[in-house]
């Protein structure tokens, strides 16, 4: 991943609960939030196949199921497991300060 | 598609009584009726004889006794007389159903005698539990069952079908819904967090304060959705689970497919404050009838629409969660259920 070309403040980090899935917006996009094992990841809330909204689905070990049509997505690396979805999800790197969650957005292309 | 191996309701206990009662479930002809001692009784409605519906016929005593040609069938469906004939075939006999009479309702199992355990009926007890008032009806829907279904696992319509009767915005706008599910069963819960109380629930419940106001909708396979709806003041702790100074009702849907297209449809509604006052248990009963003949309006529209276009393209959107995983879970369990049947009907 690329070194991001801004850090944004998304959320304190006593918002996110351990296996549950934080939704926010930064902006245009739609971001989710989970914790697992402690460690925080952010990945696109939008589902890759059709308008869905991730968070809404479920979180099942490191896997999330889009809550309509099936897809699943590693939450850590985004990869794509299940269709009807066949692209990736966009991930995020996360960085903790000072009890805050901040994600580095990089422009496209 | 029809789900056979499970508990349905058949009719409430009043429907059901010492004149012949013919009702079709999952397509099939029906009919009830009740012993001396009151234990209800079903068999196939269709004489072995000439088929002639047996619920146009009478009982006498606790036989039932056909209309056409006065053949008389005791309560395990064997036909033990036949007028002017003194031998009776062994093929002589119709269908019986297993019945248990249960929260009001009158139940029936419509697949494998063999597996008919009253243990798996679903709970409604608040229909007749002394600490809920409780009052339950009957509607007859032109749609198939699955319509109704996904109209109580998605409340936002409430909004919109029931805009001028039980509707709130504040339920689209303010809410946080959450789905869980297991392998049969969907929980969809719906919170709204310090708002003011809607009227309905001031008037009933007295509120000051803002509340916290639940709605969880939970399905049970294959057309069970009981749902909790209830306020307390805010900050008193119901999102934890601590129930105080609030009110709380459930509205309890049980759906029997009558055929393909169309649905019997019994519902009721309970409230656990003022329990014995009889006029309020009717006005809340009222109310929420009258949102459900709305709804009733609704399904039979689409029916009409699915009948041109049968199988249509259907989009989905972020409120479907809940109605897509039941309607997965349903098509997991037909598919289940006719493996094992034709894994049976092969041995």
């Amino acid at each position: 991943m690329p070194e991001p070309d801004r850090w944004h403040r998304v959320a304190a980090l006593t918002d996110l609960r351990e296996g549950e899935v934080f939704a926010t917006r930064l902006g245009e996009l739609e971001l989710a939030l989970v914790r697992i094992d402690g460690t925080v990841h952010a990945f696109d809330d939008v589902c890759t196949h059709e308008y869905a909204s991730l968070s809404q689905g479920f979180l099942e070990g490191g896997e999330i199921e889009c809550p309509l049509h099936g897809a699943r997505f590693d939450v850590v690396t985004g990869r794509c497991l299940a269709p009807p979805a066949e692209r990736d999800l966009r991930v995020f790197p996360v960085r903790i300060e000072g009890g805050d969650v901040y994600v580095g957005v990089t422009a496209p292309g | 598609m029809f789900l056979r191996n499970y508990w349905y309701v058949a009719a409430s206990d009043s429907e059901i009584g010492r004149k012949p009662f013919g009702r079709l479930i999952l397509g099939e002809p029906i009919v009830f009726f009740r012993t001396e001692d009151g234990t209800p009784v079903a068999f196939e409605d269709r004489c072995a004889h000439r088929h002639l519906p047996l619920s146009m016929g009478r009982l006498v005593g606790d036989r039932l006794q056909c209309h056409y040609h006065g053949l008389q069938y005791d309560r395990t469906g064997q036909c033990v007389r036949i007028p002017g004939q003194d031998q009776i075939p062994s093929t002589a006999k119709v269908k019986t159903y297993p019945v248990v009479e249960r929260y009001r309702w009158v139940w029936i199992w419509m697949g494998d005698p063999a597996l008919a355990d009253p243990a798996k009926i679903t709970d409604f007890h608040w229909l007749d539990d002394p600490s809920w008032g409780a009052k339950s009806s009957y509607l007859h829907v032109k749609s198939n069952w699955q319509l109704v279904v996904d109209n109580l696992l998605d409340l936002t319509h409430l909004a919109f079908v029931h805009e001028t009767t039980i509707g709130n915005a504040a339920l689209a706008e303010h809410a946080v819904v959450k789905v869980t599910r297991a392998p049969n069963n969907v929980v969809v819960t719906r919170w709204i967090i310090d708002q003011p109380a809607p009227p309905t629930f001031v008037k009933v419940g007295g509120f000051t304060t803002n509340v916290d106001r639940w709605q969880i909708i939970d399905f049970v396979p294959p057309a069970f959705l009981r749902l909790d709806v209830g306020a307390t003041p805010t900050g008193t702790g119901a999102p934890q689970g601590k129930r105080v100074g609030g009110i709380t009702m459930r509205n309890l849907n049980a759906i029997t497919p009558e055929t393909e297209k169309t649905s019997h449809y019994f519902w009721g509604q309970a409230h656990d404050f003022d329990v014995k006052n009889a006029e309020l248990t009717q006005k809340i009963f009222e109310q929420i009838q009258t949102a459900f003949y709305e709804d009733v309006a609704v399904f039979s529209a689409q029916q009409r629409n699915l009948d041109l276009i049968p199988n249509p393209p259907q989009i989905d959107i972020n409120a479907d969660t809940g109605v897509i995983q039941a309607r997965r879970i349903l098509d997991r369990l037909y598919d289940e259920e006719q493996a094992a049947l034709h894994a049976t009907a092969a041995e």
